[in-house]
């Protein structure tokens, strides 16, 4: 199952560094797969992806599909923003716990006609910017 | 007996903006600030430069031009030193590190008198270019700056949270800001001194949903200086002083939230940190009279306040807003007038935190004095409360 892409005409504001690690995240992430590192050894995944297992610190760590649901843990609207981010403010942003039981946070995309409340489902979806990609959430 | 550290002294000038523009042609020195601040708080200790062996000083922000700025101010004062000569750095735990490791100079024995100091300039640097920096200081600059997180979008979001579970209101919330308001007011080292009321603070801007102006700190400019000495040597100096009882850290092994989900308002750093300082003390949160929280935002002094143990769980907010935590309430907090008043120069915050504490328990905070205050804790931490350091501080009059 592959994230909807919903293009943005713009480049990135602050643009994520890429390592020869990450890189597998990155570019899947422009094809609409969300995935991260899962540890073989304790079969726990970890987000952003790592080449060590912050549990239990083996380095048997393989890519493997994320779930792209869970819900809002929590959320914000940021209107005092960083130089490079001001013409895109106010923006949301939020903290997702994964169907998985793992908890990120990304850019929040507003759905016309919902409001944000806690405990609601949310789906991850990526944002394609002239330059890359980044991921973020939006109701479900 | 075990060696004991005493606070004997400090100095610090108003919070406020100090810093120039870079193109003003008359530039405001932090080495001439300093060593005013240093020479008054020795005196206001009474102690000797001879007897000074060890300066912990907080880091300087990026915009102090002079780096190594330690040991530059070292040879402005010819202070030739035995115990240890260093700059800490721990984002906004920064302050409370270096009184802490000054602590560790005299109980260590390599100093019978050290000072914790420094100088935090930034308020002429404009926010928008400020927050380029701040921003790769919370989250993951790859994975979460690039969506636009700062520093207090992770408050806001506790606060979201914390709403949502425990059915806080902003009102509650916006009292916290009137209250240190109305105690900054006392304060002639706060930054905003106007009493402000509840209407006004709910009347503001939004910053970062559901805080506004009001719920977050300033842009804030300070330099402070406290005088650390043994308890031999501040039984000695013939006036009042702090004796330390009880220190506590604890870091929860996260950055900002937990990836295992959690319950992020519960600050389990804070609690644990806490636990550990009041053990050491010997005592529990109902003995403590008056607390300097290190808390950006109104909502983390609700949070910290739970986590202390002055309030159970959800009942910070509604605390508050009953006029708990105010200037002869049950508990008083942030009688400064805390980082959204007192302001919020945040490598030395904690310095602040820590004059504020030593005048109360010394019996001169004027007007803000909280009668008869004999325990006290401050609070410094990194993150989004992720690592937590306390200090139990014991009046000796």
């Amino acid at each position: 199952m592959t994230l909807e892409i919903i293009p943005v005409a713009r480049r990135r504001a602050y643009p994520p560094r890429v390592s020869r690690f990450t890189e597998p995240f990155w570019s899947g992430l422009a094809q609409g797969r969300w995935q991260s590192t899962c540890c073989e050894a304790c079969d726990k995944f970890t987000f952003p992806p790592k080449p060590i297992c912050p549990h239990c610190w083996s380095d048997r760590m393989q890519w493997k599909d994320l779930s792209p649901r869970g819900t809002l843990y929590s959320w914000t609207r940021v209107h005092a923003a960083p130089r490079v981010f001001t013409d895109e403010s106010p923006y949301a942003l939020c903290v997702i716990d994964l169907d998985i039981g793992l908890r990120i946070a990304t850019r929040m995309v507003e759905r016309e006609g919902i409001a944000f409340e806690n405990g609601m489902p949310m789906e991850l979806v990526v944002l394609r910017f002239e330059d890359g990609p980044l991921f973020a959430s939006r109701p479900a | 007996m075990t060696r004991r550290v005493a606070l004997v002294g400090t100095s610090a000038i108003p919070v406020g903006r100090h810093q120039t523009r870079g193109d003003a042609p008359l530039q405001v020195m932090e080495q001439e600030i300093m060593t005013r601040l240093v020479v008054d708080a020795v005196a206001d200790a009474g102690v000797e430069k001879k007897d000074i062996q060890s300066l912990i000083f907080t880091v300087p922000r990026p915009y102090t031009l002079q780096k190594y700025f330690h040991t530059f101010l070292v040879s402005h004062l010819r202070l030739a030193c035995t115990g240890m000569v260093m700059e800490v750095m721990g984002n906004g735990m920064t302050a409370a590190l270096a009184f802490d490791q000054a602590c560790n100079e005299i109980l260590l024995g390599r100093a019978n008198v050290a000072l914790a100091l420094g100088i935090n300039m930034e308020a002429a640097t404009p926010s928008v270019e400020h927050a380029m920096s701040s921003m790769r200081t919370t989250g993951d600059i790859d994975f979460q700056a690039s969506a636009g997180f700062i520093p207090i979008s992770w408050y806001a979001m506790d606060a979201m949270r914390y709403m949502h579970d425990w059915g806080a209101t902003r009102e509650q919330f916006a009292a916290v800001a009137v209250k240190n308001r109305h105690h900054a007011s006392l304060n002639p080292l706060a930054q905003y001194r106007t009493p402000i009321t509840l209407d006004e603070v709910m009347a503001q801007r939004p910053i970062v949903e559901p805080l506004g102006l009001y719920d977050v700190p300033g842009r804030s400019d300070g330099a402070a200086c406290l005088v650390l000495a043994s308890e031999d040597v501040a039984k000695t100096l013939g006036r009042p002083y702090a004796i330390v009882r009880g220190r506590g850290f604890c870091h929860d092994g996260s950055h900002q939230i937990n990836e295992i989900p959690n319950d992020m308002t519960e600050l389990i750093a804070a609690r644990q940190a806490c636990a550990t300082a009041y053990r050491e003390a010997g005592i529990s949160a109902a003995d403590i009279d008056v607390a300097e929280f290190y808390a950006p935002c109104t909502i983390v002094e609700v949070l910290v306040s739970e986590a202390a143990g002055f309030f159970a769980r959800g009942q910070g907010a509604p605390g508050a807003a009953d006029g708990q935590t105010r200037l002869g309430g049950r508990i008083p907090i942030s009688t400064s007038g805390g980082l959204t008043s007192r302001g919020h120069p945040a490598y030395v915050t904690s310095l602040y935190n820590l004059i504020e504490m030593h005048d109360q328990l010394c019996g001169r905070a004027g007007q803000r004095q909280v009668k008869d205050a004999r325990l006290g804790l401050t609070t410094g931490e990194l993150g989004n409360y992720n690592a937590a350091l306390m200090h139990v501080l014991e009046a000796v009059r």
